[in-house]
């Protein structure tokens, strides 16, 4: 993109403010208009230095050698790039620090003999240049040291962390302060499984250890109670939590957690969320009512979810009218998915409702609405000739089931997989 | 177990509001684990394991050749310029229509006007004066039209016509015609750099079911012909067979192709329940073809939309079901068969205003809920209720960490991979979702690639390989990335390894042998036409598995790379030249294939005299066993050249162009062996060493593919020139300069010219048996007494006073002679001149005091100076030398006055002219230039004596200088002495005793010459004498 263009495009972002999503690079043109990625992203800047240009050719290099996964040619430039963090003209630049560190991690990982001192070596150096990726640094750095088992070395540099203060904080930096917190009191949870792991093993009934395990609750307690106020996916988090907390029978805030979790609109739909809270509640001898109503929401958000299968047994077994078409309806949605369709406990489950369904009056009309809308496709997803001869080669027993139940599911109709059945079944 | 969800993921915030990111880096997500999640434990502390989300290592992928490979020879095809247009260039392009198609310009007014305007004198419709005009004018047109640049040639009267007639003259407006022009260079130039109706890309390949285990056929489904409108379902096969390297050969006897109306822009295929459904958009008309592994294709319906069609997709579910989308908003579900029903419109963008007509649309995990997609996000809409419900799936925002700009660019639904997941990019990332948790992503890569990523293709793990594969691929660029991801069914997704960077035609001639320029410009070009589709063929179970990525550019190539997994312990895949052919008996082409290998490539390719036809008789030999529309298909498999090589033939591909490269081959294929077998030496070599060995060779057989196709691009590239330029070249009429209607005549009738001609040959021919000259007198015999062209005279230049004639003559003495001159004409050496001056008053000072001591000496000056030139350097020294040192010697050597009778002693006293004296007694003693040291009073003179005579300057100059010198010593009557004129070639030297040395030493010499002139009648001291004489007197 040439000036000119720029140019023009600044004169235009000052005419439409309104479109603030409008992106410099768009076009000012009728049809379409798409944000490239900048294109000169390699393109010379008008002025530069020597060195400039030799480091930016360098990264260019290293670039293309990593994409390429060329390993040991990125290393070999690499070894030269770190002279740009000596730049005198204007400073290193905040991104050239956190490229370097980016792509030396990278080449580190590929590396056949990289050690964790090397490791150590570049998040230690990298971590102190800036402060503006002090934490995320750190953070990467405590993962690292998880992933390879120093879970202790791992909470110190977590530890350090967290103390770590600078200035006013950006939103970003507030976030990645409550990660640190919040995975610092993940290990203090596993620091606390393993001393209650020890403790329960010697049967060694000493209150002083106890109020030692109880500390490790408290300091893990404040920090994930912190972060689960924020919106957002905090699957181990709050496991976790509610371990302990069921552990010391705080039945009331596990409750309210999950609650919370599930319930929150500010929170993304997490599936995950409400089975937490339907595990928890059946753990704890919730009454079949309640568990409904988890499952009834997860209907909703995931009608696929391998719970339908429990809300689907418990809706046959509840004695209320409705609930039996219910029943029907979430088989039948379930059958709709592909990883179902061939699932022969769902479809022993639909085989189930429809003859406990039989016994009533207008089981036909109930069938049929809620069939109606599954007459143009079903036929063509479950009850073709090629689901039959592959039905009675993989799964005979499914196809037992399942052919009585095309008359039934759409009698209007004349299916080839019954065809097939009478032609070759016998 | 699809169904499941896993039970933990990774720990995110989840942050609303628009995207607010900008990244300023180009290291993406390098280095980052993003988040890590506890696995196992409960108890004690080591058994507690990590796993990060994005994971360190994938599979290694290695490329068995080092660029990708042609499948299909090269077709006719137009080619759009690779750098996009800039719009402001409009008036060039206006300025070329009005001079190549100055009929459709101006053809209609300039009928009208040709009434009026006449360019031939003598009519009697205009006025006299007018018709002068215009004849002008033609000619000026005639002239203009030999210009480079036509319309700056200026004329007065042209621009009186240009100004009177220019809004009147153009069929189209000027102005018009120069914002439609801007309009369409403009969206040109956009579509270049991102044409969003190729998104999704018009290539596909649908598996058939193994027919054994070391190969995997199939459909491959491309756009053939040049404006890409021809579908064309081609059976294609990728071989392995162990310990060669797999190759993709095309079987041309299983080929159907259809001609569409429109170039295709989207392929989108199903395979169900051995079937396989294709749906091929163009932009006004979508199609749905049929066809299984044992039925032809068979088109089933066309619809027609009325606005351009941006997407089709067909359903993974339903067979027959196919979704498409417009650019008017709208979706609709074509029941193949039942006609068309909407299911969504939506005229603005979904959730901001991206001011994009773009839509997208995939089936889901359902059959019976749509994804809807824009440039804003996309939405799951399920239409089973009337008025459709809708729910996020994806938005531009900072949820999804995206930066301020990004955009979606494709959408796909991985039904093959994961029955939930999505893929959808951006131009910066590219995003794995999971429908049963929207808006929150899975996955995120950050894919590195320059221009953003339209096509996708995917394939699950296998049971070797645990990872799904992710292939993208850019348009512009012809980038393809390689993503791996884990899990998303029990366990949390997981990324794997880096993105990886495929191998991209336009990178491959650096691996081919270095081609002539112009074929090279061709070949890169070519090249680097835009990608327009990618797909892959993914070989598991058998033997070795594979992956085979197919490529197709928009001028119609299809090259592909195969990557097989790394394994340590085999050697690289490259062959060895001898071994194969014997071990493995799958050398021999299928039956299907041998027929085209005996028919062509023993004769056409290995012929050392190649000739141009060879390439259609060929094909006429293939073709009735073809298709009708599989006029020029046929295969091109590497096997071929390995048959070749069988036979131990030497392949000469190119060699009436660059026959360097052949050799070039077989030695880079013995380098190859021989680096393969050094390599096989150690037990383990390095892993790091063998993953960077990018500088790896082509194998023999690609080499030869390559080879081919650039050899048939070459010649496709001769057949059709670009049409003939209307713009004469630039001509000068050369019939006033050179006249040969004479000698034409005359060689015409004349035979015995021709006998003479005849003789000159064969003389010419003796001679260089002799290996002697041929020179006149060998000629002249046969060709008759010749006119003797005299040489001319040497060039006078003492008529040329003026300083650059000065300067020009004193070049010719060489570099220190002109560095001198210019020295001495710019006064730098005028101080050490001063310096001399005083020097030499102080002498005669003292020889005034002296001389009255030496009056007696001073009257015998002539016999001194004889006397010391027959002495010995010495002497000289004591005599002439104006340095201060020698100052003794040259008052005991020599007295001087001004009162004596020679009047050359004291001129040549002078320091600046003595060393011309040496130059002239060495060169042309007697060559008159007029002395430098005065330039001022000879300005007015020599010009004058130019004027008069220069022919006789310039004869005098080259054959008679001496007697000239007494001839032309009238001229110079008052100057100095010719002697004395030249610059002094050593003042340019810095030091003072070098300059002394060089002026001792050369005086020495010189005086010899001028002294033996004294004797000589030619240069008579007597004139010079005279010349003197009123110099002297002032």
């Amino acid at each position: 993109m040439d000036e000119l263009d720029r140019e023009l495009l600044a004169v235009k972002d000052l005419e439409d403010d309104n479109d603030s999503f409008d992106d410099n690079s768009s076009k000012a043109s009728t049809k379409s208009k798409l944000p490239l990625v900048n294109l000169d992203m390699h393109a010379e800047p008008p002025r530069e230095t020597g060195f400039h240009r030799s480091t930016r050719v360098c990264l260019e290099h290293i670039r293309d050698a990593l994409l390429h996964h060329r390993w040991q040619e990125a290393a070999e430039y690499m070894a030269c790039y770190p002279q740009m963090l000596e730049d005198t003209t204007n400073g290193p630049s905040q991104s050239c620090k956190e490229l370097t560190w980016r792509i030396s991690t990278e080449i580190l990982h590929h590396h056949p003999k990289s050690t964790l001192e090397d490791y150590n070596n570049i998040y230690e150096r990298m971590k102190h240049s800036g402060v503006r990726h002090y934490l995320m640094i750190c953070l990467e750095h405590s993962f690292h040291l998880l992933l390879h088992g120093h879970i202790e070395e791992a909470k110190r540099q977590l530890s350090v962390s967290e103390s770590w203060r600078h200035g006013k904080e950006s939103a970003a930096q507030f976030q990645r302060t409550k990660l640190i917190q919040a995975y610092r009191s993940l290990l203090d949870y596993i620091i606390w499984c393993d001393k209650k792991c020890t403790h329960s093993s010697t049967e060694n009934s000493d209150s002083a250890e106890n109020q030692d395990i109880r500390n490790y609750f408290r300091t893990a307690s404040v920090n994930l109670k912190e972060i689960l106020k924020n919106p957002g996916v905090w699957d181990p988090f709050i496991l976790c939590y509610v371990e302990m907390l069921e552990f010391y029978e705080d039945h009331e805030e596990a409750l309210k957690v999950l609650n919370d979790y599930a319930y929150d609109n500010s929170f993304p739909p997490n599936p995950n969320a409400h089975v937490y809270l339907y595990q928890y509640l059946k753990r704890c001898d919730t009454a079949e009512k309640k568990l409904m109503k988890v499952l009834k929401v997860l209907h909703v958000l995931v009608p696929s979810h391998e719970l339908m299968l429990e809300y689907s047994s418990s809706l046959l077994q509840s004695e209320k009218s409705g609930d039996l078409q219910k029943a029907l309806g979430v088989v039948l949605e379930m059958l709709d998915f592909a990883c179902w369709r061939g699932n022969l406990v769902v479809w022993k489950r639909l085989e189930a409702i429809i003859q406990k369904l039989q016994r009533e009056k207008d089981w036909k009309d109930v069938v049929f609405t809620k069939m109606s809308d599954r007459q143009g496709w079903w036929p063509a997803l479950h009850f073709t000739n090629f689901h039959a001869s592959k039905d009675s080669e993989e799964n005979p027993e499914l196809m037992q089931v399942k052919a009585p139940l095309t008359k039934t599911l759409c009698p209007s109709l004349t299916l080839k997989y019954t065809d097939w059945q009478a032609i070759n079944g016998k | 177990m699809d169904y499941q969800f896993p039970e933990q993921l990774y720990p995110s915030f989840y942050n609303c509001g628009p995207p607010d990111l900008v990244l300023k880096h180009c290291a993406g997500n390098w280095g980052c684990y993003d988040g890590v999640r506890p696995q196992g434990g409960s108890g004690p502390l080591s058994s507690w394991t990590f796993t990060s989300r994005h994971q360190v290592r994938g599979e290694t992928w290695r490329h068995t050749e080092p660029a990708p490979v042609p499948l299909l020879p090269p077709k006719n095809s137009v080619l759009w310029p690779s750098t996009p247009p800039d719009p402001q260039d409009f008036p060039e392009h206006m300025q070329n229509f009005f001079i190549d198609h100055c009929q459709d310009a101006f053809g209609s007014m300039s009928e009208i006007l040709n009434e009026d305007l006449i360019f031939k004198q003598g009519t009697k419709k205009m006025s006299r004066i007018d018709s002068v005009y215009m004849r002008k004018m033609e000619s000026l047109i005639k002239k203009g039209k030999l210009k480079k640049r036509p319309l700056s040639f200026p004329s007065k009267v042209l621009n009186a016509y240009g100004s009177m007639l220019s809004d009147v003259l153009p069929a189209v407006p000027p102005a018009l015609l120069g914002s439609l022009l801007f309009e369409e260079l403009n969206e040109q130039r956009e579509r270049i750099l991102f044409s969003e109706a190729a998104t999704g890309g018009a290539m596909a390949f649908v598996p058939f079911s193994q027919s054994s285990s070391d190969s995997q056929s199939g459909c491959l489904l491309y756009p053939g012909n040049q404006g890409l409108d021809c579908l064309n379902f081609q059976r294609v096969e990728l071989q392995q067979h162990g310990g060669t390297p797999p190759c993709l050969n095309t079987i041309s006897s299983d080929l159907s192709s259809f001609q569409l109306k429109a170039p295709v822009r989207q392929i989108s295929t199903v395979s169900l329940i051995n079937n396989c459904c294709v749906a091929v958009r163009s932009d006004h008309l979508c199609g749905v073809w049929r066809f299984s592994e044992g039925d032809k294709p068979q088109l089933m319906e066309v619809v027609n939309t009325k606005e351009v069609a941006t997407c089709i997709s067909v359903s993974p579910h339903v067979l027959g079901e196919v979704l498409v989308a417009s650019e008017s908003g709208a979706v609709d579900l074509w029941t193949v068969g039942r006609g068309m029903q909407r299911v969504r419109e939506e005229g603005e963008n979904l959730y901001f205003n991206a001011k994009s007509s773009w839509r997208w649309c995939e089936f889901s995990a359902h059959p019976r809920v749509m994804v809807y997609a824009d440039r804003t996000g996309v939405e799951l809409t399920d239409i089973r209720v009337s008025p459709v419900s809708n729910h996020t799936l994806f938005r531009i925002s900072n949820t999804a960490e995206c930066r301020s700009g990004e955009r979606l660019i494709l959408s796909r639904y991985l039904a093959d991979i994961h029955p939930f997941h999505h893929l959808i990019t951006t131009q910066h990332s590219a995003y794995i979702m999971d429908e049963r948790f929207p808006c929150v992503h899975m996955l995120k890569w950050d894919h590195m690639m320059q221009s953003p990523p339209m096509f996708c293709s995917t394939f699950p793990g296998s049971a070797s390989s645990r990872t799904a594969k992710v292939l993208l691929g850019s348009h512009r660029s012809q980038e393809i990335t390689l993503l791996q991801y884990s899990g998303g069914k029990a366990e949390a997704c997981s990324s794997r390894g880096p993105p990886q960077a495929l191998l991209r035609p336009r990178d491959s001639l650096r691996h081919l042998p270095v081609q002539l320029p112009h074929r090279l410009e061709l070949a890169t070009s070519r090249l680097s036409s835009p990608a327009a589709g990618l797909t892959c063929i993914q070989k598991r179970g058998g033997g070795e598995e594979c992956i085979c990525v197919l490529q197709l550019t928009e001028a119609g190539d299809i090259f592909y790379q195969i990557l097989e997994p790394e394994q340590s312990h085999t050697p690289p895949p490259a062959l060895e030249k001898n071994t194969i052919s014997e071990i493995n008996p799958a050398q021999q082409p299928p039956p299907s294939l041998r027929r085209i290998s005996e028919a062509s490539s023993d004769e056409d390719i290995i012929g050392p005299t190649q000739t141009q036809s060879f390439v259609a008789e060929t094909q006429e030999e293939e073709r009735p066993e073809l298709d009708t529309y599989a006029s020029s298909n046929e295969s091109w498999s590497p096997r071929k050249s390995r048959r070749m090589k069988n036979l131990q033939l030497q392949v000469t591909v190119n060699d009436y162009d660059n026959d360097e490269t052949v050799s070039g081959l077989d030695t880079g294929l013995n380098e190859e062996t021989a680096r393969e077998e050094k390599a096989d030496i150690p037990e383990e070599p390095s892993r790091v060493e063998e993953t960077t060995s990018g500088s790896r060779k082509l194998s023999d057989g690609v080499l030869v593919t390559w080879k081919q196709w650039l050899q048939k691009l070459m010649q496709k590239s001769h057949k059709n020139k670009p049409r003939p330029q209307r713009r004469q070249p630039f001509k000068i009429t050369t019939k006033e300069l050179i006249d040969l209607s004479s000698d034409d005549e005359a060689r015409g009738e004349d035979s015995a010219e021709k006998e003479r001609v005849e003789n000159v040959r064969r003389d010419l021919r003796a001679c260089m048996a002799n290996r002697s000259l041929l020179v006149h007198s060998a000629v002249s015999a046969s060709l008759g007494a010749q006119e003797v062209v005299e040489v001319p005279d040497a060039v006078k230049t003492d008529g040329w006073g003026d300083p650059t004639s000065e300067r020009f003559t004193i070049s010719w003495q060489g570099e220190g002679a002109w560095q001198a001159w210019w020295a001495e004409n710019l006064g730098l050496n005028r101080e050490k001149k001063v310096e001399a001056l005083r020097r030499k008053r102080r002498r005669e000072k003292e020889v005034r005091r002296a001389s009255s001591q030496r009056s007696v000496l001073s009257s015998s000056f002539c016999s001194s100076l004889s006397y010391q030139s027959d002495l010995s350097d010495f002497s000289d020294l004591s005599g002439w030398s104006s340095s201060a040192s020698l100052g003794a010697w040259s008052d005991s050597g020599g007295g001087l006055s001004q009162a004596e009778g020679s009047g050359t002693r004291p001129s040549l006293l002078n320091q600046g002219t003595r060393p011309s004296l040496l130059n002239q007694g060495t060169r042309s003693p007697a060559e008159p230039t007029p002395p430098p040291n005065t330039p001022k009073p000879l300005d007015s003179t020599p010009a004058t004596v130019r004027r008069r005579k220069p022919q006789e300057d310039y004869l005098s100059a080259l054959f008679a200088p001496q007697d000239d010198a007494s001839q032309h010593g009238g001229y110079f009557l008052e100057e100095e002495s010719p002697v004395l004129h030249a610059p002094p070639p050593v003042a340019s030297c810095s030091s003072q005793s070098a300059s002394l040395r060089s002026v001792r030493t050369g005086f020495s010499q010189s005086l010899t010459p001028s002294q033996s002139s004294q004797g000589r009648p030619g240069l008579s001291q007597a004139p010079l004498a005279k010349k003197k004489k009123p110099r002297m007197g002032f």
